[in-house]
This record gives structure tokens, sequence and C-alpha cells, in this order.
């Protein structure tokens, strides 16, 4: 189980740019907001430049720089890239404006639910956005496999404490546990499933983290 | 005469030589100072291209990777992030977006790989901690030494080959806990670990 922040072996993944797109969705949603967690994957990002200068040097031939020099001179200087004003957020380029007006579909008592996997092409997890409103309470459930979890909206509370806009939440089968979106905001979630060993059908499957 | 002292002379904060000649690249498009960055750089990335299976497409990851660093070297701040690390992000990226756009047409792709993996300093409402990042790696070099060579041998599968805990597991032949306890053990020499809350 992991909670609030992700490991330093995941930030390690991430750093390495060894994490399938959706996980690395969730990490950077998270650094985003978490200067203490964006300071660790410096330090990574660092040892990344260590370990790439610590390997045996091979020779990269002349011409290539002179290659390199004929595209950047046919290009029109406004090719160089400006910081983006304001910048999009991913996030915002995946789903839109409004998370509440995404096209919901209605679970079980207080959880909704949109899967939203085919929005990451040629990537095996299932990636899924979940929805429990405002003050509403999921059943108690466990977990299968590891899930991936950040907080997108809102806050959930179980046994463990309160999760809030932003955190990240790593769960498994160990973790039995009874959500409730506190706050006067519907809590939304936005979850990465690991592919399932066994096929038990993507879309009869009861969804986590609030609920199976 | 040689000094004993293993730490340099400059004061903190200095800009070192290869960020020095990045940040004439972004001021001044200094094209001495990009060919001394391919000079030095250039042999790195082609390695790391070998090492993780693109070694058909080394020479083209290079060129891609200094035309990246081209067009966004007016963005880089040394205070943000040492040249080195900022290459390193800059390699990683154009890596990812290679295997991608193999993979897919740029139709599928929904969002781009620097919405998912961040090139240091490109957020503006980052603070500058220049003090903290520039240690790091001079940190970093220096812990690394220390290490036991079956750990480095870890670090080295995960960001050179590009290889998940469980692969490297497989390929040594040792059981996933076994290598995730290295990395950890490593991790907390170069006090990444240590700022680990809850976990």
């Amino acid at each position: 189980m992991t909670r609030h922040h992700p490991d330093s072996l995941t930030l390690m993944e991430y750093s390495a740019g060894n994490l399938s797109e959706p996980h690395a969705l969730c990490i950077r949603l998270h650094l985003d907001k978490c200067p203490h967690c964006r300071s660790r994957v410096d330090t990574l990002d660092s040892l990344g430049a260590v370990m790439m200068e610590e390997q045996p040097k091979v020779s990269v031939s002349e011409s290539i720089f002179d290659n390199i020099l004929a595209r950047i001179d046919s290009e029109p200087a406004a090719e160089t890239v400006q910081p983006a004003t304001p910048r999009i957020s991913p996030l915002q380029k995946l789903l839109g404006e409004d998370l509440n007006e995404l096209p919901w579909k209605r679970q079980l008592g207080d959880v909704s639910v949109l899967d939203i996997s085919e929005k990451f092409p040629g990537q095996s997890e299932q990636v899924v956005l979940q929805k429990l409103v405002a003050g509403g309470k999921a059943p108690a459930h466990t977990h299968r496999g590891n899930e991936t979890t950040i907080v997108l909206q809102g806050a959930f509370a179980d046994q463990n404490g309160v999760f809030n806009q932003w955190d990240f939440v790593v769960l498994n089968e160990q973790d039995e546990h009874k959500p409730v979106a506190v706050g006067c905001e519907d809590c939304i979630t936005l979850s990465v499933l690991s592919a399932p060993v066994k096929l038990t059908g993507k879309f009869t499957r009861l969804l986590n983290p609030f609920i199976r | 005469m040689t000094t004993l002292d293993p730490k340099p002379a400059k004061p903190e904060g200095r800009k070192d030589p290869w960020s020095q000649l990045l940040d004439k690249v972004g001021k001044h498009q200094d094209r001495e100072a990009y060919h001394a960055l391919f000079e030095h750089f250039g042999p790195q990335i082609k390695y790391y291209a070998m090492a993780n299976g693109l070694a058909s497409h080394a020479e083209e990851l290079v060129q891609e990777v200094f035309v990246s660093i081209w067009r966004r070297s007016c963005l880089y701040d040394w205070r943000k992030a040492a040249a080195s690390t900022w290459i390193f992000t800059i390699a990683r990226n154009q890596r990812i977006d290679m295997l991608r756009k193999m993979q897919r047409s740029s139709a599928e792709m929904l969002v781009e790989t620097e919405d998912l993996w961040q090139i240091p300093g490109d957020n503006e409402d980052e603070p500058v901690t220049s003090l903290h990042r520039l240690m790091s790696e001079r940190r970093i070099r220096e812990s690394l030494s220390h290490l036991p060579e079956e750990q480095i041998t870890v670090i080295a599968k995960v960001y050179m080959e590009n290889k998940s805990h469980q692969m490297v597991a497989d390929e040594l032949d040792i059981p996933l806990g076994t290598v995730k306890s290295r990395v950890r053990l490593a991790l907390n020499k170069l006090k990444v670990i240590l700022q680990d809350q809850n976990v």
C-alpha cells in the first residue's frame, strides 16, 4: 500500500521513462502539485544523467552534426519552443474542461464510472474514472492486483485517512476499505488497473477504489 | 599542485561548464558551444539508444535530441537543472516519443510525451531551488562511487536498458524483492528514499 505520495521505486521507474502512459499520467498530475515529490524526481533525473555519463562512449560521426545544423537552419525561428501560456493540463486535453460533465455511467448507489482506456491506445491497462457523490459511501471492498489512483477532484476518506485532491494511492488485495466522499464536492478519481491475468470481462467488473 | 579535498573549489550555485555552454546556446544561439555539447553528449545519447534496443535508430535519436536541445534551449534555466540532467530528460523523452510514433499514428496520441514526462524548468511556477539541484549531481556522483557493484548494475539496467524491476529480476535470475531492496539501498544512499512518507 502506498498512500498520499508515490514511493521512490515508482518515481525511479518514472524518471527512467519505464512506466506506461496512464501510470506516467498519474505521477505527472501528482508532481505538478507536489513540490516534495518533484524534488525527489529532480534528484532521480540527475541520477539518470550520471548513469548516462558513466557508460562506455561510442563515437558519433561528424556528419550527424552537419545534418543537425541543416535541420535547424531549414526551420523557421518560430519552431523554437516558447513556454505555453497558460499551459493546458494533460487532464484537460484528455477529458475537457469539466469532469462533472463527462458521460458518467451510474454504477451502484453513490458510485459512477467512466472507462477511458481507449484514450491510451496500445496500453494494456484499464484506465477508469470514478465518481462518488458528495457525502456518498461506497460499499466495503478489497482490490485485486495493484491499482494506482489519483484524486482529481474533491476528497475521500477511509479508515487510513483522508485523500485530498492530487493525492496518490496504490491499493492491492490486502487493502479492504469503505471510502466516503468528504467535503462539499463529488469526489472524482483516476485509476489505472493492471491488466487482469484472467479475463473477467472489462465491463462486467465493478471498479475500484470505491467499489468492486 | 593536486588537492585531496574532494569538493571542487568552485562556489555553490555557479554553473558547471556544460551548463555554461547550454546557456550560451539558449541566449546567443552560439554554435561553437552547441558543437561542444554535441561532442560531449552525442556519444552518451548514442550509447543510450543502443543500450535500450534502438541500435538501428541510434544516430537518428542523437539528431532528434540535439534538434530538440536547440529549439528549447531558450527555456533552459541553469538554476533549475544542470545541463546534463536537462539533456538526460530530453533524451529520455525523445526515446519515448520515437517508440510511441513507431507504435501508433500521431492522431491517436491525445497527450504529448511532454505532458506525461516533464523537462525540468518547463513549469514556470516552479520555485528556483538552485543550490539543491546543482549540488545533487555532484553528490550522486560521489555517492555512486561508494555503492556496491550489484546495486549499480540494477540501476544501470533500469535507466540505460529501460527495464522494469521485474525484467531486471528475470534477467539476473534473482527474486523481485532482491532487486527492489538493492534499489532501495542505493536510493537510501542517494538520499531519495529518506524523503519518503508513509511508505
